[in-house]
């Protein structure tokens, strides 16, 4: 019951586990969220909870809301999702991976690497 | 915005034992109240009062009424189970459907039909065939069925296993959440609801010991997690608790510590267990001062 860490608030987590799911074409673009109601109790977590990290990814340009109808993914989101998680990579990972390719002295070709 | 409960000063004697001493707090609409507690903190105590089933001295006002003088009007909004709780063990379901609709003005049986055709209980069934974990649902689906504005529950989950609490959690947030509805929960399965609730009330010993919201528990306590070189010098910043963690130690601070202190560590969501350890163990330092 109980999928959450103690590093980071709820609400951030719930948001990155969405956020998650548009990314891998589960959400998809222009259709409606969720209810509040039906991810607190998919997630068992209080509504407000929930309320929060729909409004972390509003907030994050992911999500528009269609006044009396609701939150729906926003056009472009997963786009957006994939710049904002390339960057994350190339500025915080990649250095450190790169570094540690670099002495174990492997090449393009022992990864097996065809972009 | 009303408060659905408001009580200040109420005090409560069990001969001379001090049951409930000088409690004041409110519950807005729209929450989810988690009242922890050890055995015989006063938990069941302060619900019954809630109900009017006991005088307490002070002020309690719940949905604008004395509790104890306005008991029969009160339980027209307010649902409760008891945490002895029992149905009729002769009575099918149907039977208890047809029995509320008759004894209460403001239940729905087709609420309740639609309630129970969610669980894996059948109309038909008759009490005594049915497990505990079903038994503890069907009772939610009848109080959940009245239309009112607070609902009261004593250890609903006592007893149950994993996956029949989960299925009255999920019953719970999905029929009773509904922004403006607020239920009071008392629990030992403080891990498991935690994520679930908007505030908390900790009482110890009769004293309520925590009445704050989980947003300000997270923004007032801050939990460090840090190596055990760094031990001796948290230590010496006086933290409410020390505990262990997955892959180290942690510290748990009533307010932000010295900034030297916090450079040790980094910065973990405070648990709600590991809070009510604190609160609990060492009470006198403790006391949240006002609403």
């Amino acid at each position: 019951m109980q999928p959450w860490h103690q590093h980071l608030p709820i609400y951030q987590q719930l948001a990155d586990q969405l956020a998650a799911r548009l990314l891998d074409g589960e959400l998809c673009e222009g259709a409606q969220m969720p209810s509040v109601r039906t991810l607190a109790s998919c997630y068992l977590l209080n509504p407000l909870t929930v309320s929060r990290a729909l409004q972390a990814l509003d907030e994050d340009g992911l999500l528009e809301n269609r006044r009396g109808l609701g939150l729906y993914v926003r056009p472009g989101a997963r786009e957006r999702l994939r710049q904002a998680a390339r960057a994350r990579f190339l500025a915080g990972e990649w250095p450190a991976l790169r570094a540690r390719l670099l002495r174990l002295g492997i090449t393009e070709h022992d990864l097996d690497w065809k972009p | 915005m009303q408060a659905l409960i408001e009580a200040r000063g109420l005090h409560l004697h069990y001969g001379r034992k001090k049951a409930l001493d000088d409690l004041s707090f409110a519950v807005q609409p729209g929450r989810v109240v988690g009242l922890l507690g050890h055995n015989g903190a006063g938990k069941t105590t302060l619900m019954k009062a809630l109900v009017g089933l006991h005088a307490a001295e002070g002020t309690l006002s719940v949905l604008g009424r004395n509790p104890c003088r306005d008991r029969v009007a009160l339980l027209e909004h307010l649902a409760y189970i008891p945490d002895v709780a029992v149905l009729p063990r002769w009575a099918r379901v149907s039977q208890l459907v047809t029995l509320m609709a008759g004894l209460h003005p403001k239940f729905s049986a087709d609420r309740a039909r639609a309630l129970i055709r969610r669980t894996s209980v059948g109309l038909d069934d008759t009490v005594k065939h049915l497990s505990k974990g079903m038994v503890v649902q069907v009772h939610l689906a009848l109080v959940a069925a009245i239309d009112a504005r607070l609902m009261i529950l004593d250890e609903p989950t006592l007893g149950l296993d994993v996956l029949s609490r989960k299925a009255f959690y999920e019953m719970l947030v999905d029929e009773w959440c509904d922004g403006e509805r607020s239920v009071v929960i008392s629990t030992h399965q403080v891990e498991e609801i935690e994520n679930l609730l908007s505030d908390v009330l900790m009482l110890n010993e009769g004293r309520l010991v925590l009445s704050l919201s989980l947003e300000d528990i997270d923004r007032r306590f801050v939990a460090l997690g840090h190596d055990p070189a760094a031990a001796d010098a948290i230590a010496a910043a006086h933290p409410l608790l020390r505990y262990r963690v997955q892959g180290g130690s942690a510290a748990l601070f009533d307010g932000a510590p010295p900034p030297e202190v916090a450079a040790l560590g980094r910065r973990l969501r405070p648990s709600l267990v590991d809070l009510f350890v604190a609160l609990t163990r060492r009470p006198e330092i403790n006391r949240t001062q006002g609403l």
